[in-house]
């Protein structure tokens, strides 16, 4: 990894992740901080990078570098760590059955994915589905329902209101969240792509995949 | 370049936008003009619009409070000069003060927009010498205001319809 990207390209990405993903654009502009769950499931993904071989902590602080380097390093490890809670924050409902649900839905996609032990391929598609996946449930399939009009979707509401121990409804966002929801999903993962990983890890998993069992 | 260079300019701006972030999400700022005037304020190049400000100071001396605190509001776009914020509140104070009771909608206003001018003045000491006001410092307007909202025996006094607006 060349010293422009750990030092300058990943910390103003993850910094830029950091900002979009707490920010509520509407009539008055919000900027959310993560809640502690967030923070857990960050770590938990730290790990998973780590485990996956997707991230090598040793090629960001070590003794071995400057300690310029190390700092540039620490500050890769933190803003990952907070660019990754304001991704989970931003992709989780805000209020009733689906904060429960998707926060659930999070925290076992994760464990799945820690215990599964994946490659650093297999993670970062992993990741794309997970984070995919909150960004469709939360700003098309609950913004849709959250709409004034339609009669389907006031049904369905009713009917999840009745059933379940919460309401399914969210406040109507602007179109912009979810344009902006988009932007910081894929910068987020542009950079864990951009992270140092562990190169031995990666060869052995491609020759693993190239040949097949006879 | 050299890689200590490169480190150095990253870690700068890293720094840099860090600190942004934070600000960002400590101070909650909710137009670009907050954002700009709060970070000119923290540098200290932070002006007001003089003119508007002169504006705002003629309305409110003809008691004319909406079209005052839109010129103040004009003046002070990041909501972030005491003494101005000051005039809003003064202005709240006034357009709500009546002789049989005064109008807490715009008291609460009024009390909001001294709040803020007495956090924005340093160490919360607020004072405008205008020989216009009665009521010269931060502390005076929130008293008044407080009690203004207050409901007790002396309200229902007849005598209180006697009483001077400040």
């Amino acid at each position: 990894m060349t010293p422009a990207r750990e030092a300058i390209v990943l910390p103003l990405l993850l910094l830029t992740v950091a900002l979009l993903g707490g920010l509520q654009p509407g009539a008055r502009i919000v900027f959310v901080p993560p809640s502690l769950f967030c923070l857990v499931l960050s770590s938990l993904l730290l790990t998973a990078l780590v485990r996956s071989g997707a991230l090598d902590p040793v090629r960001l602080m070590h003794g071995s570098r400057t300690p310029l380097a190390n700092t540039n390093g620490a500050i890769v490890l933190a803003t990952l760590l907070a660019a990754g809670a304001q991704v989970f924050a931003m992709l989780t409902p805000a209020t009733g059955l689906p904060l429960f649900f998707v926060s659930v839905l999070f925290l076992v996609l994760l464990v799945n994915t820690l215990v599964a032990n994946p490659d650093r391929v297999r993670l970062l598609r992993s990741l794309a589905v997970i984070l995919g996946s909150g960004l469709v449930l939360k700003f098309v399939v609950l913004a849709g329902l959250s709409q004034p009009a339609g009669r389907t979707a006031r049904v369905l509401v009713a009917l999840f209101d009745a059933a379940t121990f919460g309401s399914i409804a969210q406040d109507p966002q602007p179109a912009a969240a979810g344009y902006l929801a988009f932007l910081t999903a894929v910068l987020y993962l542009v950079a864990a792509a951009f992270l140092p990983g562990s190169e031995r890890r990666e060869t052995g998993t491609a020759l693993r995949m190239q040949l097949p069992d006879v | 370049m050299r890689e200590s260079v490169v480190r150095s300019i990253g870690l700068t701006a890293s720094l840099a936008y860090g600190a942004l972030v934070v600000w960002l999400y400590a101070t909650q700022p909710q137009t670009i003009a907050q954002v700009s005037g709060g970070l000119t304020s923290i540098i200290g190049a932070y002006t007001i619009d003089q003119q508007a400000f002169d504006d705002g100071l003629r309305f409110f001396r003809a008691d004319k409070f909406p079209e005052a605190r839109a010129a103040f509001a004009r003046a002070d776009r990041a909501q972030r000069d005491a003494r101005t914020q000051f005039y809003i509140a003064y202005a709240w104070y006034r357009e709500g003060f009546g002789h049989l009771y005064n109008d807490d909608a715009l008291f609460r206003h009024g009390l909001a927009a001294v709040d803020l001018a007495i956090t924005l003045a340093p160490n919360g000491r607020l004072i405008v010498d205008d020989p216009d006001l009665q009521l010269h410092t931060g502390d005076e307007l929130r008293a008044e205001l407080q009690r203004g909202l207050q409901v007790d025996a002396s309200d229902f006094n007849p005598l209180r319809m006697l009483r001077k607006r400040k």
